[in-house]
């Protein structure tokens, strides 16, 4: 664990071509992401299909943070702190309500909150509105730029993974699996389930948020129809029960192969087929590996970490 | 002796349907109390309003004298109010170790870290007859064993109150007998004190210091094992009107 980890850190040096960096920065956004999402979606069992939402806050509370105070763009990196602890709070107040609904009807409500905000920003002038936002960006070359960002990502990842490792051990999380499981008897086992819940998703929303003004950072120019896309909703809800949603391993499983597949796909076939294999590949391991790709192949049936 | 659950004109309407009418009730610390009554009579949803899942139209409840009427079902099991549901509810995705542990973490147990949960769910395991299943899923349990999950799970958390919802329902005499047996030894062993709905006479007869009888959601006798069996308008209850005075 500790080499792949150095080794991962030092990728950069080794001189890759920059188009490599700038790949590998996405396969960790994406874990990052997906690893998040498992905390509602996977532990607690509430799919989220607005979870974009907190990555476009994240975003636009970096920028903005930065423009107000007139920051370097170093210092509005450290504004994706601010703005990750705001995307957990507005998704305190998104959860309160939102919350209450089980089911389908909570995967509604969240895809639902996502376009709400998209289209808010979309609509307020001093955001930038349709013309989106432009922040400062790195005077130095594209090489460093971009082995800059890729650190930061790496480091975001590592830490969303550690924490999913941990809540996934924890009494917390065992919490979240007997919600998930029958909410109404986890009440009755002294489960403070509209509290966890809350906790949860708060949490899930931290390291979008994050990553979402680290994103902005590297574009150096935001859009409401970019970090609000809903298909990033759906890929991060996707590769998580691709890879297996009850552990901290699927959605990095998940999320570094379908991201892998989608590269390849999209560089050795046609576009058009390459959405079709991956469309099916999805459908495919969806019926018929319901528990993700890690318990299919591995059998292995304990949902809480030892 | 002050009662350590108590219930005060107690009301609940489903629709029309009055499924208890100004019930009263009292338990006292250790004591073992049975409550009787035809299908439909309203036992479950006094359970249901007890642990906080079912919200009472009008009563009040009060446990080691404070009230708990409306408070959310977490709470009241915080408290030290564990229950077993007439239809098994087992976490079905984890082994019994896990469902147990988790009512172990959460309980009054001062245990706040899993490892260590899962050993003292591990002696419940083995309380309740279950030790060589703890790492079985509940589907793979025959019914008896998953009543016993429950009692283990709702053990776990160590109560003060345990109520139990037809736990020994579908079991032949002998392991009756075993069932009669695990109650006296949770009483013993945890000092609690317990409710249980049981169609089972012989169960009730042993094991309770007292039964109550509900019918229609209306207190029919509170009293004695023997002298609720011999009451008349409880032998009518669950024999119909014609064989009353036989
Ligand atoms: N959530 C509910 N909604 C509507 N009606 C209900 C609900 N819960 C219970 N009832 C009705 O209230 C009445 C009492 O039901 P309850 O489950 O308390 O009976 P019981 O005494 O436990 O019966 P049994 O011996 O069959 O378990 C029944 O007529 C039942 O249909
Ligand atoms: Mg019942």
């Amino acid at each position: 664990m500790a080499i792949a980890l150095i080794g991962l850190v030092a990728f950069p040096l080794f001189g890759p071509p920059v188009y490599f960096i700038s790949f590998v920065f996405w396969v960790f956004l994406y874990v990052c992401l997906s690893s998040s999402w498992n905390l509602i979606g996977g532990y607690a069992g509430y799919l989220s299909f607005g979870h974009v939402a907190f990555f476009g806050i994240g975003a636009y509370a970096t920028a903005m943070i930065g423009k107000i105070f007139g920051l370097s763009i170093t210092m509005t990196l450290l504004a994706t702190i601010p703005a990750g602890v705001i995307s957990s709070f507005i998704a305190i107040i998104v959860g309160y309500p939102c919350l209450r609904l089980r089911g389908p009807y909570f995967a509604v409500i969240t895809l639902c909150f996502s376009f709400v905000s998209q289209l808010t920003v979309k609509n307020l002038e001093f955001l930038g509105g349709a013309d989106g936002l432009w922040l400062k960006s790195m005077d130095v070359p594209v090489l460093v730029n971009r082995t800059i960002f890729y650190e930061l990502m790496l480091f975001l990842t590592v830490l969303t993974v550690w924490v999913s490792y941990l809540v996934g051990r924890s009494r917390f999380g065992a919490g979240l699996r007997a919600i998930k499981e029958d909410e109404e008897v986890a009440q009755t086992m002294a489960i403070n389930a509209p509290r966890l819940k809350i906790m949860a998703f708060a949490l899930s929303a931290f390291f979008p948020g994050i990553a979402g003004g680290i994103y902005a950072c590297y574009l150096s120019y935001i859009h409401p129809d970019v970090v609000f896309d809903v298909n990033m909703s759906i890929l991060q809800v996707l590769m998580a029960l691709f890879g297996g949603a009850s552990s901290w391993v699927g959605p990095v499983v998940g999320a570094v192969s379908l991201t892998l597949v989608n590269e390849g796909l999209s560089t050795f076939v046609k576009a058009e087929l390459a959405r079709i294999i991956y469309g099916l590949l999805f459908i495919i391991v969806i019926v018929f590996m319901p528990n993700g790709i890690l318990e299919f192949f591995s059998r292995k049936r304990r949902k809480i970490e030892r | 002796m002050t009662a350590i659950l108590s219930g005060h004109d107690i009301e609940k309407s489903f629709g029309g349907l009055k499924a208890l009418s100004k019930f009263n009730f009292e338990v006292m610390p250790g004591e073992i109390v049975g409550l009787i009554g035809p299908n439909g009579s309203g036992k479950t949803t006094l359970f249901n309003v007890i642990s906080g899942l079912v919200r009472p139209d009008s009563g009040k409840i009060a446990f080691e004298g404070s009230e708990i009427t409306r408070k959310p079902p977490h709470a009241i099991s915080s408290l030290g109010i564990a229950r077993t549901f007439q239809i098994v509810r087992p976490l079905r995705d984890l082994d019994l170790i896990d469902n147990v542990a988790i009512a172990v973490v959460y309980g009054r147990n001062e245990i706040f870290d899993m490892r260590e949960a899962r050993g003292k769910a591990l002696e419940t395991l083995e309380f309740s007859g279950l030790a060589h299943k703890a790492y079985s899923y509940p589907g793979e349990l025959a019914i008896e064993d998953l009543k016993r999950l429950e009692v283990a799970r709702a053990l776990a958390s160590n109560p003060r109150v345990l109520l139990l919802d037809e736990v020994f329902a579908g079991l032949n005499p002998k392991e009756i007998s075993g069932a009669i047996e695990l109650v006296f030894r949770i009483r013993e062993t945890y000092g609690l004190s317990i409710v249980m709905i049981e169609h089972v006479m012989k169960a009730i007869m042993t094991a309770c210091s007292r039964v109550i009888a509900l019918h229609h959601g209306v207190k029919l006798a509170d009293a004695q094992p023997r002298e609720v069996a011999n009451h008349p308008e409880v032998i009518r209850a669950y024999l119909g009107v014609e064989y009353a005075g036989n």
